[in-house]
């Protein structure tokens, strides 16, 4: 079950160039391009003759030539040639998608097109913002997207999954947790005071005696989760809002279904220290990559268990609340797309 | 190690406005932030006299149905 009406990050900016790219999103093939001017495009990647992936084949100027019978298609989706004949039957078009390239992301709405409004693109602006250094990722997931969202809004696993990078005990044991719900989010807010940093903090940090850490994970739905993460050195301050003397970071997190049990799972770090220093953006990014790797491993075998026994019964504990209320919102949201489904019409 | 482990629920209403919490602990409770009921207006109220009484505004309640 996804939601439509809403914008998903379809690709990084620079997997989309001259060779058609082939994502499939929400369940739909598409194919994503660059115009000869650099414009990126996003159409149904199938062809309306006999349904080869159109990523298939090859750009000619700014037209999608299939690789099967080579009929083309410009940007909006309509084929202007079929080989052999002049009249090119209405009905041989494929479905064309708004997409937007912002953040060093290229965002797709894919549901009704009259509703697309690039005003309503999460911020993500840390990924190209002058005064953080910031890299992003991809990471493929045999998994539902619902796991991924549930896994960063509660923060506890870090002592267990990530013990060697950035979890430690202190998460669970010295923890006190807020969570905030408004109308269409949810504000997870946690405070570790005068205990140890993890080992990642550690490495980059220099910390070498006890912290004030914070977790503060923002919530947007479908799945886009924004976390303002660091430390100070205990007593300086940070819980009041004077952070100096530590780091401060934001770990990006926006989740596109791919289908109901797998996922394109875009990250991106950025640091408001050392941010000129590529060495420091990739020592940081590598280790966010070894901890998500690790919560790869942990999605993809909750799926295997998911396949076999599909919906089983599950227990709640004290922090899943930010997880609870997330899904919350998510089942008034669905229920409100499926009132309005005549205005989520394909084109 | 004692074990301190605690969640902190906010409702914020369509109007900005923020709930008093609920917050629930480690040992299992469910203990709501509310203001005491003083004597004199239990007396007015016809509410009883020593039972332990909090008063809380109905933003709560909301949260209490939302988020519980």
């Amino acid at each position: 079950m996804f939601l439509r009406n809403s914008w998903y990050v379809a690709a990084s900016g620079h997997e989309a160039g001259r060779k058609p790219l082939r994502r499939v999103i929400l369940g739909e093939p598409v194919v994503l391009f660059r115009t000869e001017d650099g414009t990126p495009v996003a159409l149904e990647d199938r062809c309306a003759h006999r349904h080869l992936p159109l990523s298939m084949g090859k750009l000619i100027g700014d037209t999608l030539q299939c690789h099967y019978h080579g009929l083309r298609y410009d940007r909006t989706g309509a084929c202007v040639r079929v080989p052999g004949q002049d009249l090119i039957p209405p009905s041989a078009r494929v479905r064309s998608y708004p997409l937007v390239e912002r953040y060093r992301w290229l965002w797709i709405w894919m549901g009704d097109p009259a509703l697309a409004d690039p005003g309503r693109i999460t911020d993500y602006h840390w990924l190209d913002d002058p005064s953080w250094g910031a890299a992003s990722e991809y990471l493929h997931v045999k998994a539902n997207w619902q796991l991924i969202v549930d896994n960063l809004l509660d923060l506890t696993h870090l002592a267990f999954v990530h013990e060697t990078t950035i979890g430690n005990s202190a998460l669970v044991e010295h923890a006190s947790v807020k969570v905030q719900r408004a109308h269409d989010n949810v504000a997870v807010t946690r405070w570790i005071i005068d205990q140890p940093p993890p080992p990642t903090f550690v490495k980059v940090g220099g910390f070498t005696g006890n912290v004030d850490r914070w977790q503060i994970i923002d919530f947007v739905p479908p799945a886009f989760l924004r976390l303002d993460v660091g430390a100070t050195p205990t007593g300086t301050g940070a819980p009041e809002g004077h952070r100096v003397g530590g780091i401060s970071m934001r770990n990006l997190n926006a989740i596109t279904p791919e289908t109901e049990t797998t996922s394109h799972y875009f990250w991106g770090q950025a640091h408001d220290f050392d941010i000129h220093n590529p060495h420091t953006t990739e020592k940081v990014v590598a280790q966010i990559r070894t901890a998500f790797l690790e919560d790869v491993a942990v999605f993809e075998a909750q799926q295997v268990n998911l396949d076999l026994v599909p919906n089983p019964p599950q227990t709640d504990i004290n922090a899943d609340t930010g997880v609870i209320q997330a899904r919350r919102i998510l089942d008034r949201l669905h229920q409100e797309e499926a009132a309005a489904a005549p205005r989520v019409a394909a084109e | 190690m004692s074990v301190k482990f605690c969640v902190e629920l906010v409702w914020q209403d369509s109007d900005a406005g923020i709930a008093e919490s609920i917050f629930l602990t480690s040992d299992g409770r469910v203990i709501l932030q509310g203001r005491a009921v003083p004597a004199a207006d239990r007396q007015a109220l016809s509410l009883p006299q020593k039972a332990a009484m909090i008063s809380v505004d109905r933003r709560l309640i909301r949260a209490i149905k939302e988020m519980l």
